[in-house]
């Protein structure tokens, strides 16, 4: 009996965990850098890279996990956002208006570009929206690199200051501390991640976030019912635009460099994408969890193996076969196989489905212990 | 007081006169195939109208062109004297212009090379030290369309160059010297452009540009001929860009002047046959749905949640539930739509209609699939939605229902309509009896 009780409170604290994910997510991320030094070094920048991913993934889950229309061009915005913040902050330029203005600007012009992508292509569907979505993210790609006088061209605009570069606050110069310190931006970009999480789940909440979910469910259902799928699906465009150009914004001015527009290419894309079927579409957790798994994979996990490897002096020769980042890609695939093989809605499931589920599930393990 | 009474009855008969809806002569093809063939209907308000008929008769057909989802080929669909269609207002005229002209800028940037623009304009301004100014921005932009002759400052030299920065025509030491030759040499330019003899003033500069060695006259000549190109580029560019966004926005635009939605914001609803819901939404959500319209509210709201945007929220919330209960399914309010009988989802599907405020609800076979008892819960059912006011017409193959509740009956076969009568003149007519039966004449 008691046994049982226990059981129980421990389920209990479990679903306390699982309804409050966020929050406790947060505060262990928040926590994290005071016990774990580490942190304030390269580590710190690699949970920056994942942040700001997780913000990109966030932007893409609104068209490809609400609205339903699949997107393989999500970088493409993710680099006119970076490209946006380079013009308006590099020293190169007269117009240097610091980070805030050209995150807002980032937001605005990739919304922008959105729109005008999206209102062509409203009456495409499935396959075809990701062939147009495809090239696009080609297009800007090539555009980025062809405009040599505005980008820079291969070599990128650089260096994007840090923001609040020449702010000083108490005697505290904000710029250098953000150049020296990581932990400034590992506590910026956690910040607008979570803004951006409580953003998604008013919107999922609201009558956009339904509009959303029902054209995905039934367009035709939908607009039977007097929504408006053309103003929909351009919100959405836009909404998934605006928050990738946002986290554009981030990355440049994280790396001090827009990079070159190579690093906006299809590969990102997919990346992401996978990131967000992987944990679950149309879920903020599995958005999370997926890109946690995959770019913490990529940014985290391997550079420490190789070095743990590196250490064991097994591999004197360097043979590639013998690096962990040799087998990176064919450990990615697999894994990424195997999950869409025993769970194909996600790792986290949506929601609604997974609370649908895990209400039953309870409710059978607790009449199960009475 | 009398004859008040008597105006009053005749203004209601007058009114009762217009039907709600308003078939003429609809025909609808697909290929060679006509589906349904000059069918008319009139729907009085306040009136349950059922359309029946063996399968394949067109009925679903003529449901779909009611509420939007085909265009009939032949024929009008009039809902209170109206045509559902979105009419062409002054903002409408606006959107498309704006279009056309955000493609036409679009196009006449890539066509006057945005790079090179952004060169003169920009970067060379930081080049020479030049304050970031309005003024100064406009006259360097200026200068670019009329590929006026520039200077700019390269490792330390000054240098003239042109407009777009492709041609360096001199490098000299000094700010100053460089500025005088620029000058010089853009009045040779401008002298050529303007053709021999016309710029008698600036002869002498002329011949001193002339005079400096290392500029030949066909470099000078092509930078006269540089303005002209220049702007036609701009030009074109704008002219052809607007042209294409504006036929682009007037296409997509009167491809979507009869769709569900507009008919549905004009006050019809309307079930399937084959169940349409959203099925991963909750049954709320999905009556939520059907409030939409009703809600109101901008994003900014929803993203703050502002009291204003919580009460409207609350507002729908109640609404929905209200018609939950009407059809009976309020306790199952945050089930998923998909886990709910068949029965259910039917009921959830009229929901859902009646709550987008219509006047009119299309029920496609409302009754299919429902067992006797679910059968005359839906009878019922349907005579308190006319109760409400709102006005039904009804596809269904159960009989009795079809009897018990409908004012009017239409009875459709092969797309055209036999018989319309009450329903005791439409069970007696031989005609119907021989669509349904097949005739006797063969035996």
């Amino acid at each position: 009996m008691s046994n049982s009780g226990e059981l129980s409170q421990r389920q209990q604290a479990w679903v306390l965990i699982k309804d409050h994910w966020d929050v406790s997510a947060l505060l262990v991320l928040a926590i994290a850098p005071l016990g774990v030094p580490a942190l304030g070094g390269a580590l710190g920048g690699q949970f920056t890279t994942l942040f700001i991913y997780s913000i990109l993934a966030l932007g893409l889950n609104v068209m490809v996990g609400y609205t339903g229309l699949v997107h393989l061009g999500i970088a493409a915005f993710f680099g006119i956002g970076a490209y946006v913040t380079g013009i308006l902050t590099v020293p190169m330029y007269p117009f240097q208006i610091g980070f805030l203005g050209a995150a807002i600007a980032s937001i605005v012009v990739a919304a922008g570009i959105g729109l005008a992508l999206g209102a062509p292509t409203l009456r495409l569907r499935g396959d075809y929206l990701a062939i147009v979505t495809l090239g696009f993210g080609e297009v800007v790609k090539v555009t980025l690199r062809n405009l040599e006088q505005i980008t820079g061209g291969m070599k990128g605009l650089n260096p994007v200051p840090p923001p609040g570069a020449g702010v000083k606050l108490g005697g505290l110069d904000v710029g250098l501390s953000f150049a020296i310190d990581p932990r400034w931006f590992y506590y910026l970009s956690l910040g607008i991640l979570a803004i951006v999480v409580i953003a998604m789940r008013r919107l999922e909440n609201s009558r956009l976030g339904r509009a959303w979910m029902a054209v995905r469910e039934d367009e035709l259902a939908a607009t039977a019912m007097g929504i408006s799928a053309t103003r929909v699906k351009l919100s959405a465009f836009a909404m998934s635009s605006a928050i990738a150009g946002l986290a554009g914004s981030l990355y440049a001015a994280s790396l001090s460099t827009t990079a070159d527009p190579n690093a906006y290419d299809f590969n990102r894309s997919i990346m992401v994408l996978c990131a967000v079927i992987l944990g679950g579409l149309g879920s903020i957790p599995g958005t999370l969890l997926g890109v946690g798994i995959l770019v913490g994979f990529d940014t985290v996990l391997a550079p420490w193996a190789d070095s743990w490897i590196q250490q064991l002096d097994i591999n004197p020769t360097g043979s590639s076969m013998l690096s962990f980042s040799g087998w990176r890609l064919a450990i990615f695939g697999v894994a990424l196989v195997l999950v869409m093989r025993l769970r194909p809605e996600g790792l986290v499931p949506s929601r609604r489905v997974a609370a649908e589920l895990h209400r039953e599930e309870e409710h059978a393990a607790i009449t199960k212990g009475f | 007081m009398r004859t008040n009474t008597n105006q009053q009855k005749s203004l209601a008969e007058s009114a009762a006169e217009i039907p709600l809806l308003d078939i003429d002569r609809l025909t609808v093809r697909f290929g060679g195939l006509t589906a349904v063939s000059e069918l008319d209907l009139e729907v009085k308000k306040g009136s349950i109208v059922s359309l029946i008929g063996p399968n394949g008769a067109g009925k679903t057909t003529a449901f779909n062109t009611i509420s939007g989802i085909y265009e009939p080929s032949v024929g009008t669909v009039r809902f209170q004297g109206r045509r559902l269609e979105r009419e062409m207002t002054a903002s409408t005229v606006w959107g498309i212009v704006i279009i056309g002209l955000i493609t036409g800028l679009f196009v006449a940037t890539a066509a006057v090379d945005v790079d090179r623009l952004w060169l003169a304009v920009v970067k060379r301004g930081v080049a020479t030290g030049q304050p970031f100014v309005i003024k100064d921005v406009f006259s360097r932009l200026r200068g670019y369309f009329r590929a006026e002759l520039a200077i700019d400052q390269f490792s330390g030299k000054w240098r003239v160059v042109s407009a777009d920065g492709a041609e360096v025509l001199a490098i000299k030491r000094t700010r100053e010297e460089a500025q005088s030759l620029r000058n010089s040499l853009q009045a040779a330019v401008t002298a050529r452009r303007a053709g021999p003899g016309t710029v008698p003033d600036s002869s002498d500069l002329v011949k001193s540009a002339e005079a400096t060695p290392g500029i030949k006259s066909e470099v000078l000549d092509r930078l006269a001929a540089g303005k002209v190109r220049i702007r036609r580029r701009g030009w074109i560019g704008l002219f052809t860009g607007t042209l294409l966004g504006m036929t682009g926005a007037l296409a997509v635009w009167r491809r979507g002047r009869r769709s569900p939605e507009v008919v549905a914001r004009a006050g019809i609803a309307r079930t399937f046959q084959n169940i349409r819901l959203f099925s991963n939404m909750t049954v709320l959500e999905n009556v939520l749905i059907g409030l939409d319209r009703t809600i109101g509210g901008g994003i900014v709201g929803m993203l703050f949640r502002t009291p204003d945007n919580r009460r409207r929220e609350r507002e729908a919330n109640a609404k929905a539930l209200e018609s939950l209960e009407f059809v009976g399914l309020a306790s199952q309010a945050n089930r998923l739509a998909c886990q709910l009988a068949y029965g259910d989802q039917r009921r959830l599907e009229i929901a859902r209609a009646i709550s987008t405020g219509a006047q009119l609800v299309l029920l496609d076979e409302p009754a299919a699939g429902m067992n006797p008892s679910e059968t005359i819960e839906l009878a019922n059912l349907v005579q308190r939605i006319r109760q409400r006011g709102i006005t039904v017409l009804l596809i269904e193959h159960h009989m009795n229902i079809v009897m018990r509740i409908s004012d009017r009956v239409a009875v459709l076969d092969y797309g055209i309509k036999i018989c319309e009568g009450s329903p005791t003149e439409v069970k007696n007519n031989p005609k119907v009896i021989e669509a349904y039966l097949g005739s006797d004449a063969t035996t």
